[in-house]
């Protein structure tokens, strides 16, 4: 006969995470949820009021808003899919058998972008690609083409992003991807090599089943990061030049403290949040199966 | 009758005694003695009038026993910082305060009036001489609604740095006068070869606003608001010069909107620009040959005229003395205060890299000859608008908004109008949350 755990036990164990959970996750969440509903500026603290569900209101009538919404989902629906194909070319590279030391090598060099910090991979991108001294104008004017402006044009901008978007992540996606393939049974993976020569049909009828659970978990966390992106454009862009790399986070923080808005801004991140949780619903459903 | 106008003499003698036996008993160690230990903190920038001011700081140190602690922060982030920081009552004993940051400072009681100092004389340098500082940049950086705040710190004036190689070069013995001719005719001869005639910085933040677009409202009889505090934006000079703009962009190297200071200083510093309107604090950088490749080509002169006349940029920074701070710290501080902003010391702070704002050191021998940003500088600070930008409670707001449809209008996204007609809508939506036509707020800039 099983012993019952006294509840005490329970709780005993639980209460730590819970209490973590809830005072470093839920508190400010419920905080920014309590601050959307007022009138809240730190400049004018003398008026905070209630002010019902207005902020929301004015974010969701607001195109500046749905701008940004579309810049970063534009962002998203470009870097995402680079960062799989990438990333699942690399990742089928390095399963193909002896590769031996290179393969260690290519895995060890693949943590490198990841470990780079967002502020610094901004702060790169700036030197590297200035209009005048970059590095990367010079290389192109070695092959005679003329310098870019990279930094200073909307569209270039944009691209440049992204493209600082795929080179930190791909690595990631590559090593997620590595290791779904390293679930495959190898004798199911032999057999399906004798029974063809296609390494697509391999790839789509043996290999993708262990793969979606990684790629579900890639495309939540890449999608929830994409959709909080701050530091790296911040450094590197600051949101301009214009409006063109203004994603969803760089408004948020400059209506919260540029413009002190905090009541705007809040219901602003409320906005995200629970757009960010129905992507991820969906995403479990569309796309999770148990192997 | 007699007796009483004896008295009276007798009065005023003793009091004139007294008050200059007061003035020459007055040190700042005598005057710091109380407070020596004491730790005051105040946030200082990353540019040279700060750097300026940290090389004279041992020297105060020592001599009152006060510790000034310095946070150094970019521009961008100073604003931020400190509101945090006051509304949180937290660590700051000093507020550094940039023109436009004024009105929301004093309206949100963070920041004691100077004459809280002025008047305790235990405290008050009688050399203070307020008198002294020039008057446009003492009420534009310290002063709000009538009462003085800030004494002025890091100030600027906006100037026209030109390369006079280049304008040699191509067969001008000058700068131009005015804005029409840097663009009709210094533009199309300067620029070529990959060299342009003049940068405009113009990066999205509040270079944008005040750099860029409140650089080209004024001079052409522009502003921000009409005297009912509507949108001016859309009036006939409002839009001159916002086209203006646009026109002289031609002119500029690719890529302008992505300019800030720091840009536009490095490219006349490395002799591809030929000419930039900047603030005086950048004459220290372009001075010194480590930074600069244009140092004996480099000369100064006052902003070109519009129409409406010179209207220089104007800006620059305040100290003044914390609420949140208590009343030892808020002594030590003022103390900090009036020492750094001198006019015994303003003649260090000019040659350690500074731009002090007193009128007497300009005035000093040597001093004109020595700094040749001088003549244009106070030249500017006679001509300038002290709601250059508005330096109400609302600029943070209205900034944002400025900055983002201002830079809309130079990548061409909107014209000047459409850009003008929302800019407008958006700065009076925010006018009018904050009560200035309700009655509920005066019409103050």
């Amino acid at each position: 006969m099983a012993v019952k755990t006294p509840r005490g036990t329970i709780f005993g164990f639980l209460a730590p995470a819970v209490i973590t959970l809830a005072v470093v996750g839920i508190v400010p969440l419920l905080y920014a949820f309590y601050t959307s509903l007022h009138f809240f500026n730190l400049t004018k603290l003398k008026n905070v009021r209630f002010i019902w569900f207005e902020n929301y209101a004015s974010v969701l009538t607001d195109p500046v808003f749905w701008e940004a919404m579309g810049r970063t989902f534009a962002m998203l629906l470009i870097a995402l899919p680079l960062q799989i194909a990438i990333g699942l070319g690399i990742a089928l590279i390095l399963h193909a058998p002896g590769l031996g030391f290179l393969r260690l090598l290519t895995r060890l060099s693949l943590v490198l972008p990841m470990a780079t910090t967002y502020a610094v991979v901004g702060l790169l991108g700036q030197v590297m690609f200035n209009l005048k001294f970059g590095v990367v104008n010079q290389l192109i004017g070695f092959l005679g083409i003329a310098p870019v402006n990279w930094i200073g044009d909307p569209f270039n901008a944009f691209a440049m992003i992204i493209f600082w978007d795929v080179w930190q992540w791909t690595p990631f996606v590559a090593l997620v991807l590595l290791a779904g393939l390293t679930t495959v049974p190898s004798e199911v993976e032999e057999a399906a090599h004798l029974e063809t020569k296609s390494w697509w049909t391999v790839l789509r009828h043996v290999q993708l089943p262990f793969l979606m659970p990684g790629l579900v978990a890639v495309l939540i966390l890449r999608t929830a990061d994409t959709l909080k992106l701050f530091d790296m454009v911040f450094t590197l862009t600051r949101g301009g030049p214009g409006s063109s790399t203004e994603l969803i986070s760089l408004m948020i923080q400059r209506v919260g403290f540029r413009a002190f808005d905090q009541g705007v801004a809040s219901a602003q991140a409320i906005i995200l949040l629970i757009i960010t949780i129905i992507l991820a619903q969906f995403y479990i459903k569309a796309f999770y199966k148990e192997v | 009758m007699k007796f009483r106008t004896c008295v009276s003499t007798l009065a005023l003698t003793a009091g004139l005694t007294l008050g200059a036996a007061q003035a020459s008993e007055w040190t700042l160690e005598k005057a710091a003695a109380p407070y020596a230990g004491t730790t005051v903190d105040v946030v200082f920038l990353l540019r040279p009038g700060y750097e300026a001011a940290e090389a004279m700081l041992p020297e105060f140190e020592a001599q009152t026993g006060i510790k000034v602690n310095i946070v150094k922060h970019p521009y961008e982030n100073a604003l931020g910082q400190q509101v945090r920081d006051f509304v949180a009552n937290g660590d700051f004993d000093i507020a550094l305060i940039d023109l436009v940051w004024i009105g929301n400072f004093a309206e949100n009681d963070w920041i004691v009036p100077v004459s809280k100092f002025t008047s305790n004389p235990d405290l008050a340098d009688p050399e203070l001489d307020m008198d002294d500082f020039f008057p446009l940049v003492l009420n534009a950086f310290g002063g709000w609604n009538g009462e003085i705040y800030g004494l002025p710190f890091d100030n600027y004036s906006g100037l026209l740095f030109y390369n006079s190689c280049m304008l040699e070069e191509a067969g001008f013995d000058g700068p131009p006068e005015t804005w029409a001719e840097l663009k009709d005719v210094y533009g199309p001869a300067l620029t070529k070869d990959g060299k342009y005639a003049f940068a405009l910085q113009s990066k999205r933040n509040e270079t944008q606003s005040a750099d860029s677009f409140a650089r080209m409202l004024w001079p052409f009889g522009g502003s921000f608001l009409d005297e009912n505090f509507r949108s001016n934006l859309l009036s006939e000079e409002s839009q001159a010069g916002l086209k203006f703009r646009q026109d002289l962009m031609q002119y500029m190297p690719e890529g302008i909107v992505s300019y800030d200071h720091a840009e536009a200083v490095n490219a006349f510093a490395q002799g591809d620009v030929a000419m930039i309107t900047e603030w005086s604090a950048f004459y220290s950088s372009l001075k010194n040959p480590e930074t600069s490749k244009v140092v004996d080509c480099m000369k100064i002169a006052p902003e070109p005229k519009g129409p409406a006349g010179r209207k220089p940029a104007l800006g620059g920074f305040s100290l003044a003395v914390a609420s949140q701070a208590d009343e030892n710290e808020q002594a030590a501080a003022w103390l900090f205060i009036q020492w750094v902003t001198s006019k015994a010391n303003a003649r260090e702070y000019l040659e350690r890299g500074g731009v002090p704002a007193r009128q007497s050191v300009y005035e000093m021998d040597g001093v004109a000859e020595a700094y040749d940003f001088v003549p244009a500088l106070v030249e500017s600070w006679q001509d300038g608008v002290p709601e250059f930008r508005p330096r109400f409670a609302e600029w943070p707001e209205i900034t944002e908004i400025v900055q983002e449809w201002g830079t809309k209008m130079m990548l061409g996204e909107v014209t000047t109008e459409e850009g003008a007609k929302i800019l407008g809508e958006r700065m009076e939506a925010v006018l009018e949350e904050a009560g200035y036509y309700s009655g509920d707020k005066p019409l103050a800039q």
